[in-house]
């Protein structure tokens, strides 16, 4: 029905970003930015036990510090965050027990921070300590505890099988085992988590400041939990500093804040600090995947079986219990790019005395690519076989689309097998196969890691709630500029610069003249927000088909005023004009202001004014994203160090509105995909003590840590709105396995097979030591 | 000469110091356990510096301390008297971009924003000190700065690039200042 602008100027371009000067400038407005006079900070007391009961908690000692407001209990705010489906709830402060080191139990409140902290350590528990359940095996078994006494630990068991799986697994001529896991990491925003609430003096309602992925879904679950009218709660999310999914959840402190704020008629802000995000924002990752591959002569795999063991943690996050997330998306995915007929999959989440899992960049996507590719990478290793040409063997071909999987995805157009070719073909694979056996005579070990992804993005459901369709409102104003409002929660993927990109577009106007606005759900219309990569295809279709139908309605008004054809006008550089003829034109800023201020002249039936808001749903439930990465690395067998000599990536995101946001997207996944696969590890120790809880125990890559990538391009476009396919999470999807995959192929020769992530110079160390190498 | 107050409500001593920050003097009553960070944030309403950990590693906070790149989580805000403090602020022109924030803007050197303006400091001072840094150096220098976002990537080019106009334009200034003395010299002959 809608053509589109016969010229697009900005979409597709690497248009600099409209956030960055005030960013840049050190203007941005972060949470801990906002100062309001007679704010009641908080520091909360947090359990210093995995599993106990609490007996007493005195607070008398902390209330007498000077300074000090209050301090509450969960006898004072007894708020719980219900999980029906499981049957399980978390006090937003302890009560009777706590069950994560963590986990809070007091909230005090005073005149600053420092004194707030000085009271909390003043605050006295006693605590009855119960042995901790710490781990899957711990959890299933018969002589464990029950994290909650009222239910088992097992909370979300699963199982799927294709017709004939026993028939084709038990026929093969081949088959393997291994076991694949990835111990417990998190997203680390550099800006921590923190939530500031304050009673508007005028209105009553309650102005609830976020640093959110989701500022509507935010405002929905106050609405229950605190029992208000959703019209008495103003949520503002503002610059956020990195989210990562971290924040997509709801979390206990935040229900503390804004009830306090409202009991208490005292602007009330919490931040919290690195330790407090170690300790408690949501932890990913920490599952087992037992894996049994069946296969032939040729590489081809017929088969795969999986019992997938996800850990929780003490609670699941309202709408996102992370290991269920993760062993759903890593299943679901499980045969990636490649056509295996059959698979046969258990799925086992445990309820833990470890912090909750909620949602990481990428949920179980690098997990399932883990998998995915490490079976690839072991059939070719038992039929000695190069791992690019098993690949060959199993991929999904262009004839296959739409190709459903033995998981039951339907996968929309891509280009797998293409983008390897093009990656290794970067990397020029059969030269370094040349050079690395001749290193190899010299003592030194490279190897090179490949992962073909496949990421299913702007998904009906996410962590981002199951909202399957994005708003846009868009205004001229009656000077001719342009506000666009939309329910995204953006943390950095620059939304003000992409979706202005294409607003700009169908209204002939340039970039800088469109200001998108979000994160105020007095401004913004209700949308899911910004997580499972859905806010560049959902929020871009929104915004795509708002601005058309406001180009509609331009080019109604000029055709009437112009007295010409709708067909004969068009829309060039601010100008409506009759074909070929700009001397017969109107400009925007003249449509918009006879729009509202000289309605006479409006055609018949015209409203007036400028403003449509528009909400958009993809035709497609799901569509799939892919690309190649290709790690190069050598592994010092002296000192277990691993380093990045070269990473290529071939990308196909569908059509791209910004290939500069696109790729910086890709070298933070990439990056964080080196953290996840050598250096990120949430460790707890045997009695349940988290033992990362610095930035100096939980490594982040470094600038030094972290090589040159070369990034190109495939656009194979989606039939979604635009053509695009999200893109934000496949990075840190596809850079483990790759990064894994290529130590494996590094020590080969000692026979060395990389199953478990992140691997430490002392695994490489002990793998490599005393074993003579078979080159 | 530095006063000690009592706060009769709180009972906790504050000490009135005098912070030279960007080139402003500012004289404060803080207590001595307050960190720089702290003062700089919500004190002087100096949002620009960020504060992302607290324990030294991330960088986010960094100011300069008479010219050197300092965490400001990691001293007190009297520790910091008699010397010359600079924030990102004092490192951005009244209008627009320095030109090392121009080359972060065109490099996409940024995404959330949360590091930038640790990045911005950290990296003025080594570009004061060494005009042309390899990329060795550069990341050397930036490995005190987490970034989550970026992959460092763009960052690197984003001050090679700025070390190249800074040099050019340096040049360029030599250049007519030289050509200024040269044609002054001729005139005098003529």
């Amino acid at each position: 029905m809608m053509q589109g602008p016969l010229k697009p100027q900005f979409t597709g371009a690497r248009v600099t970003r409209l956030e960055d000067a005030r960013l840049l400038r050190g203007r941005g407005r972060y949470l801990d930015d906002i100062d309001v006079p007679g704010t009641l900070h908080v520091a909360f007391v947090r359990s210093n036990r995995p599993a106990a009961r609490i007996v007493s908690i005195d607070v008398e000692e902390a209330l007498a510090v000077p300074g000090v407001y209050t301090v509450w209990t969960a006898e004072d705010c007894g708020i719980t965050m219900y999980t029906e489906r499981y049957d399980v709830g978390q006090p937003v402060l302890a009560k009777d027990e706590v069950r994560f080191v963590g986990e809070a139990v007091a909230a005090v409140f005073a005149e600053d921070r420092y004194v707030a902290e000085d009271a909390a350590e003043r605050v006295r528990v006693v605590y009855h300590p119960l042995p901790p359940v710490l781990g899957f095996d711990e959890a299933l078994s018969d002589e464990g505890r029950r994290v909650h006494a009222h239910r088992a630990n097992l909370f979300h068991h699963t199982e799927h099988q294709t017709e004939g799986f026993a028939e084709a697994f038990a026929s093969a001529p081949h088959r393997a085992q291994a076991t694949f896991v990835t111990h417990r990491q998190t997203g680390v925003p550099m800006e921590p988590r923190g939530c500031m609430a304050q009673l508007d003096a005028a209105t009553g309602r309650l102005t609830v400041y976020v640093s959110h992925q989701s500022p509507h879904q935010f405002r929905s679950q106050l609405t229950e939990l605190l029992q208000m009218p959703e019209n008495q709660i103003r949520v503002i999310v503002p610059e956020v500093g990195g989210a990562f999914g971290i924040k997509a959840m709801l979390y206990p402190e935040y229900l503390v804040v804004a009830d306090a704020a409202r009991r208490l008629g005292r602007p009330v802000k919490w931040v919290s600090d690195r330790t407090e995000s170690l300790l408690a924002d949501a932890h990913a990752r920490d599952n087992r995947h037992e894996v049994e591959v069946a296969f032939d002569e040729e590489g081809r795999i017929l088969a795969v079986r999986d019992h997938v063991f996800g850990d929780t943690g003490a609670y699941p996050f309202l709408g996102f219990p992370g290991a269920v997330g993760e062993a759903g998306w890593a299943t679901s995915m499980l045969t990636g790019p490649y056509k295996i007929p059959h698979v046969s999959i258990t799925v086992d989440c445990v309820f833990s005395n470890k912090a909750p899992e909620g949602a990481y960049r990428g949920v179980g996507g690098p997990v399932g690519a883990q998998v995915q590719e490490g079976i690839v990478d072991l059939v070719a290793r038992h039929l000695g076989k190069d791992a690019a040409d098993v690949r060959r063997v199993n991929f999904i071909r262009d004839e296959d689309f739409p190709y459903q999987t033995a998981t039951g995805n339907v996968y929309d157009p891509g280009s797998y097998a293409e983008s390897m070719e093009q990656a290794l073909a970067l990397i020029d694979y059969e030269r370094f196969r040349r050079e690395q056996a001749e290193l190899r005579r010299q003592g030194r070990y490279l190897g090179i890691g490949i992962c073909t992804f496949v990421e299913p993005s702007a998904g009906a459901e996410s962590e981002a709630g199951s909202t399957p369709y994005e708003a846009a409102s868009i205004r001229i104003e009656p000077t001719g500029t342009v506000t666009a409002a939309l329910g995204l929660g953006p943390s950095g993927q620059g939304h003000e610069t992409t979706m202005a990109q294409l607003i700009a577009d169908q209204l002939g106007v340039d970039v800088k003249d469109v200001v998108v606005m979000h994160g105020d759900t007095d401004s913004a219309p209700f949308g899911g927000g910004t997580g499972g990569s859905r806010s560049g295809t959902i929020g871009g279709g929104a915004a795509l088909r708002a601005s058309q139908e406001m180009r509609q309605r331009l080019m109604k008004l000029a055709a009437h005023l112009l007295e010409a054809a709708e067909e004969d006008v068009e829309l060039v550089d601010g100008h409506a004009q009759v074909k070929g003829v700009p001397a017969r034109a109107y400009s925007v800023r003249d449509l918009a202001r006879i729009a509202y201020t000289d309605v006479a002249r409006l055609p018949e039936g015209m409203q007036p004014g400028l403003e449509v808001v528009v909400r958009y749903q993809p035709p497609l439930s799901t569509t799939y994203s892919n690309g190649t990465h290709v790690a190069l690395v050598e592994v010092d067998t002296q000192t277990g160090f691993v380093r990045v000599l070269d990473y290529v990536v071939v990308n196909d995101c569908g059509r791209l509105i910004n290939p500069m946001i696109v790729e910086g997207q890709i070298h933070g996944g990439v990056a964080q995909g080196i953290g996840s696969a050598f250096l990120e590890e949430l460790r707890y120790d045997d009695s349940g003590q988290l033992v990362t809880t610095s930035l100096m125990d939980y490594l982040l890559p470094a600038a030094t840590d972290v090589p040159r990538m070369r990034v190109t391009h495939i656009e194979t476009p989606s039939a979604n709105v635009g053509g695009f396919k999200g893109m934000g999470e496949g990075s840190l999807i596809a850079a483990p396995p790759a990064l894994a995959g290529a130590v494996s192929d590094a020590l080969a020769p000692f026979g060395v097979f990389v199953t478990e992530i992140p691997v430490h110079p002392q695994q490489i160390l002990e793998w490599v030591q005393g074993r003579v190498h078979s080159a | 000469m530095q006063s000690v107050s009592e706060s009769a409500a709180a009972g906790r001593p504050k000490t009135s110091i005098t912070l030279m920050v960007n080139g402003q003097r500012h004289t404060l009553d803080v207590e001595p356990r307050w960190l720089l960070s702290d003062v700089l944030r919500h004190q002087l309403g100096l949002t620009g510096t960020h504060v992302g950990c607290e324990q030294g590693v991330c960088g986010s906070c960094t100011v300069l301390l008479d010219g050197q790149p300092q965490r400001s989580c990691l001293m007190f805000a009297v520790q910091a008297e008699g010397h010359d403090i600079t924030t990102v602020e004092g490192l951005t022109p009244e209008q627009g971009l320095s030109p090392l924030q121009a080359a972060f803007e065109r490099h996409h050197a940024l995404q959330c924003g949360f590091c930038t303006p640790g990045m911005i400091v950290t990296v003025e001072a080594l570009l004061r000190e060494n005009a042309d840094p390899d990329e060795e150096t550069i990341r050397e220098v930036l490995s005190g700065n987490i970034c989550r976002c970026t992959g460092y990537q763009s960052i690197v080019a984003a001050v090679q690039d700025a070390a190249r106009v800074r040099r050019e334009s340096g040049a360029a200034k030599l250049e007519v200042a030289a050509k200024g003395q040269n044609e002054a010299a001729g005139g005098e002959q003529a």
